[in-house]
């Protein structure tokens, strides 16, 4: 079947140019095909993708085009795991906020896209149907946590997905898939009704395969939501109308403490072009440094911070109400089995680092220390962002890891600063856009620019006017 | 006891607000199990806390009702612990920063006044309800996520009546404040007490033991009494004063040990990432302060300093706030500020109880009891004629003035029409001012029975009996 962006799809629809019913059926199909070489789906729902097809809205660009919704957002009536054995079976009660914006588009759900157990992983290797296999080689991983979602996406089965960030979850996999990833500003869009993992720095956001489409997504799941204290009251801007690929007025920061560490030298190279694309575009590009040391401490103080919200997060989910409930003499026997059963050994590690870093004897020393770093690094980067529009850095040094290969637990400043700079984003909450550069090895590699908050629109147009200058846009691969 | 005693309250009310603290769900009591929930009550993964203002409000009108310091900027924290009645594994409480600091009470023991100050107040969410059967335990929702406060004393509290005297105090400012019903025995009020024991005299605090769940005022004395007395008996007898948590088994009037200090749970207290800091406009808070009622302690200085009515009426009037703004009621239309309350306090209770009713649902307007209240004081009708005029009154919430044109019991008290009366009685009974005049003192209250007979019994007879005697006189002279 052909793949189209959504802004194609929108006016084949309009002009009616293909039948609504048929090319559903066949959508439906190649999902499967799809499932069966990707492994990216925990559900496909069809009954859902085909209800209601008589509805097309011409004057909505988001009627009747198909999506996939990682599996962290809760849909009522339908099945909602996080990828966890302890949500194996259960099915909500509610929808989340992002999923009722987006309902009210006349948007039909394909399924919900398989992602690391709980949100907590960049590999999708511990989601509990299996890994998910990166559609431009299957032999290595998509990425994760939202890795359902990017393959499915680059797979070119639906035009966009939705995913959740709070370290890189959107962005490493949308640079590994060779396609957009963004995550909006803290706030934009609301976190209610999603599985959270770290609620100070979980992120809403949305895979697409150019950046029209995100800022048509974007401006469809944002907005103020009563139910999410932390949501944005700023009126959401008319994203699509105001992009322009005319960025002369535009400061951009390259960060080189990041991208000297690219050991790549292909990827460097690119790097240096994606430099020159945008000095010739008109932008001011000047290089700007952070303290090497600062960026180190990413990595474990978001550990800490991340692990320790993660772990009082997911307190809820014990069996009494809901879940994989496993008996036992007192409740207290039913929570302790029922979560020593639903949780994979990973998220057990960091349910104790968690704890650990939380108790009172320890909080001093590692969270609210883990908090203060945080802070400073947030100062320093605003520091920057007192002079620049947009910080530019690579993705990441390397294409998608082999399946075998993939693992979190390294500790070289390449690995330390090159793999774990983006959640530079989740800790100042800034609007934060990943989109392809290149190739190497026949693998997508990629860019990411990040903007001051609630800058979005700045940050789309950065995006617009290099992918419109790369060509690199609507890519995708159906065959291994 | 050779031991003073040092206790500390923590006092659990629930507000009765319309929706919960964090959701949407109504806030109820008595309605069947689980059906007053919502996701967020039922700790769904996903959910988040959306703050209710009205339980800030209710909040911050029982911190002015003590006196406290607000903190304006409002944080919350969550309390993290493993438990079947708690839906999120975490309470949304205020730890760091409670909203009220530094606030006091007054109360008064055997008639001495005493200030228990109290250290904090800070808002949070109650937990849902269980209830433990033979084989398993039920829970019920409904109450998960009430919006609750939390009012700790200092260890300032030297016996179990004074402690009683705080939470009755205590309870009346909750109801004055209207922010909760706070029935001990329902548990929309609850109470957990610190007791320890030293010597008179001594500086430092002794091991301490916490009594929780306590269900009425009187058992907190009891408990508290029990406790006491047996810290002392373990310390006469060379023994230690163990830290632990002991419930009050009211069969047996003693406290029982429920768990050691060696089980306390880290509670891992952090800020609660969902809700970032709320500033709330001064001007909201001192709206919140002036629109307060007075409370109960300086209603009852008010009636005994401006109405002369004696402390023990006034205190039984201010006993409810219904009891004393119907009082207030009464009083504007009535100088007698001490009929009014001989009334509310004897006939109108009375009456009230007879029919299982109490001032909040009394029906009958104010000013007919002021009404009633001034026609005796004027005469108008007779004291025992009030009596019968008071029973319809409150029967038929019908106007006084309305029942005594309608049963014709208006008394005659004008002298002319009295004066012109009485002599015609004492035209038509010449023997009897005669017999009066030979001393036989019998014959006045014959002539008074003639004055009643003509005027049917409405004539004012402390009236007759002066003018009267002193026409008689006249007569005689």
């Amino acid at each position: 079947m052909v793949t189209y962006s959504i802004e194609e799809l929108h006016e084949l629809l309009k002009n009616k140019k293909i039948d609504i019913h048929e090319y559903y059926e066949e959508l439906m199909k190649e999902a499967e095909v799809q499932q069966e070489r990707l492994n990216a789906f925990v559900t496909i729902t069809k009954d859902e993708a085909m209800k209601n097809l008589d509805e097309f809205d011409e004057n909505d660009l988001l009627s009747g085009i198909p999506y996939v919704l990682k599996d962290n957002y809760n849909t009522k009536g339908i099945k909602t795991t996080a990828s966890s054995r302890m949500l194996e079976d259960y099915v909500p009660v509610y929808n989340a906020f992002a999923v009722d914006q987006l309902s009210k588009h006349g948007v039909h759900l394909v399924g919900k896209a398989s992602m690391d157990e709980l949100a907590m992983g960049g590999t999708n290797k511990s989601a509990l149907t299996g890994p998910v296999y990166n559609p431009w080689d299957v032999r290595r991983i998509a990425g994760g946590s939202s890795g359902g979602s990017a393959a499915l996406v680059a797979s070119g089965l639906v035009p966009f997905a939705t995913g959740s960030d709070t370290g890189d979850s959107i962005r490493k996999p949308a640079g590994y898939c060779g396609i957009v990833g963004f995550k909006p500003s803290w706030g934009r869009i609301s976190r209610y009704g999603v599985i959270p993992y770290a609620s100070s720095l979980d992120h809403m956001g949305m895979f697409t395969r150019n950046v029209r489409d995100a800022a048509i997504v974007l401006e469809a799941m944002a907005g103020r939501d009563d139910r999410d204290m932390t949501s944005s009251f700023k009126e959401v801007p008319h994203y699509i109308e105001h992009l322009t690929s005319d960025i002369k007025n535009v400061k951009i920061g390259v960060l080189r403490s990041v991208s000297d560490e690219i050991r790549n030298e292909e990827i460097k190279e690119n790097f240096e072009m994606v430099v020159n694309i945008f000095k010739k575009l008109g932008a001011t590009v000047e290089d700007v440094t952070m303290d090497k040391t600062l960026l180190r401490t990413i990595l474990p103080s978001y550990t800490i911070i991340a692990n320790s919200e993660a772990t009082s997060n997911h307190s809820c989910l014990d069996g009494i109400r809901y879940g994989n409930r496993q008996e036992g003499e007192t409740p207290d026997d039913v929570m302790i089995n029922s979560r020593t059963n639903g949780f994979g050994a990973h998220i057990k590690r960091r349910f104790i680092l968690g704890n650990l870093a939380l108790a009172t004897e320890n909080q001093e020393k590692m969270f609210r220390k883990a908090q203060k770093v945080r802070r400073i690094i947030v100062e320093e980067l605003n520091k920057i962002y007192d002079d620049y529009d947009i910080i530019l850095t690579p993705n990441c040094g390397s294409v998608a890891p082999l399946v075998d290969e993939a693992n979190d637990d390294r500790l070289s400043d390449e690995y330390l600063i090159l793999e774990n700079h983006l959640a530079l984003g989740n800790f100042a909450g800034t609007p934060s856009l990943t989109l392809p550069s290149g190739f190497v090895d026949g693998m997508p590699i990629a860019v990411n620019v990040m903007g001051r908050l609630f800058e979005e629109q700045t940050v789309l147009n950065t995006a617009y006017a290099l992918e419109e200058e790369l060509g690199l846009k609507n890519q995708f691969k159906r065959e291994g | 006891m050779n031991f003073e005693q040092v206790i500390g309250l923590e006092v659990h009310c629930e507000l009765k607000t319309k929706s919960k603290m964090f959701s949407g769900a109504p806030v109820t009591f008595g309605e069947a199990p689980n059906t007053m929930v919502n996701e967020i009550d039922m700790g769904m993964t996903g959910t988040m806390p959306a703050l209710n203002k009205r339980g800030v409000e209710y909040a911050l009108r029982v911190c002015h009702a003590l006196h406290m310091d607000i903190d304006e900027l409002l944080c919350f924290d969550r309390k993290n612990y493993y438990y079947a009645d708690l839906p999120k594994g975490f309470q949304i409480t205020q730890d760091k920063r409670p909203i009220g600091r530094n606030g006091y009470l007054m109360i008064e023991v055997n008639g001495k006044e005493k200030k228990i100050e109290i250290e904090r107040l800070h808002m949070e969410e109650d937990t849902a309800k269980q209830l433990h059967l033979s084989k398993y335990t039920l829970l019920d929702y409904n109450r998960a996520g009430i919006p609750l406060i939390e009012i700790v004393t200092k260890p300032c509290i030297r016996s179990g009546a004074e402690a009683a005297a705080y939470l009755e105090a205590l309870r009346q400012i909750f109801l004055y404040t209207e922010v909760s019903d706070a029935k001990l025995e329902e548990g929309s009020m609850r109470c957990d007490v610190n007791v320890s024991i030293r010597p008179y005299g001594s500086e430092t605090f002794g091991t301490r033991t916490e009594i929780k769940n306590l269900n009425s005022i009187s058992n907190v004395q009891k408990a508290l009494e029990y406790e006491s007395l047996r810290q002392e008996k373990v310390l006469l007898s060379g023994g230690e004063v163990i830290q632990q948590t002991m419930r009050y088994d009211e069969l047996n009037k003693e406290t029982v040990p429920m768990r050691s200090k060696g089980d306390a749970v880290d509670y891992k207290y952090y800020t609660e990432p969902n809700i970032l800091p709320v500033r709330i406009s001064h001007e909201w808070v001192e709206e919140i302060k002036a629109n307060l009622p007075m409370m109960a302690r300086e209603r009852v200085k008010k009636y005994v300093e401006e109405y002369d009515i004696p402390t023990v009426d006034a205190k039984i009037l201010v006993s409810t706030k219904t009891e004393s703004e119907y009082f207030n009621e009464v009083i504007k239309y009535t100088n007698n500020y001490k009929a009014a309350s001989n009334w509310l306090i004897g006939d109108v209770q009375a009456y009230l109880n007879a029919e299982g009713h109490s001032y909040d649902d009394i029906t009958l307007n104010p000013e007919y009891l002021a009404k009633l209240i001034n026609f005796i004081d004027e005469s108008v009708i007779s004291s025992k004629q009030a009596k019968k005029v008071f029973e319809i009154m409150m029967k038929e919430n019908k106007d006084p003035e309305v029942i005594v044109e309608e049963k014709g019991m208006k008394q005659i008290s004008d002298e002319a029409t009295l004066v012109a009366l009485i002599n015609e009685v004492l035209d038509n009974n010449p023997k009897s001012i005669q017999d009066y005049a030979n001393g036989k003192d019998h014959a006045i209250k014959y002539l008074v029975g003639q004055v009643m007979k003509a005027t049917k019994g409405q004539a004012n007879p402390r009236k007759t009996n002066e003018l009267l005697s002193s026409m008689l006189k006249e007569r005689i002279n």
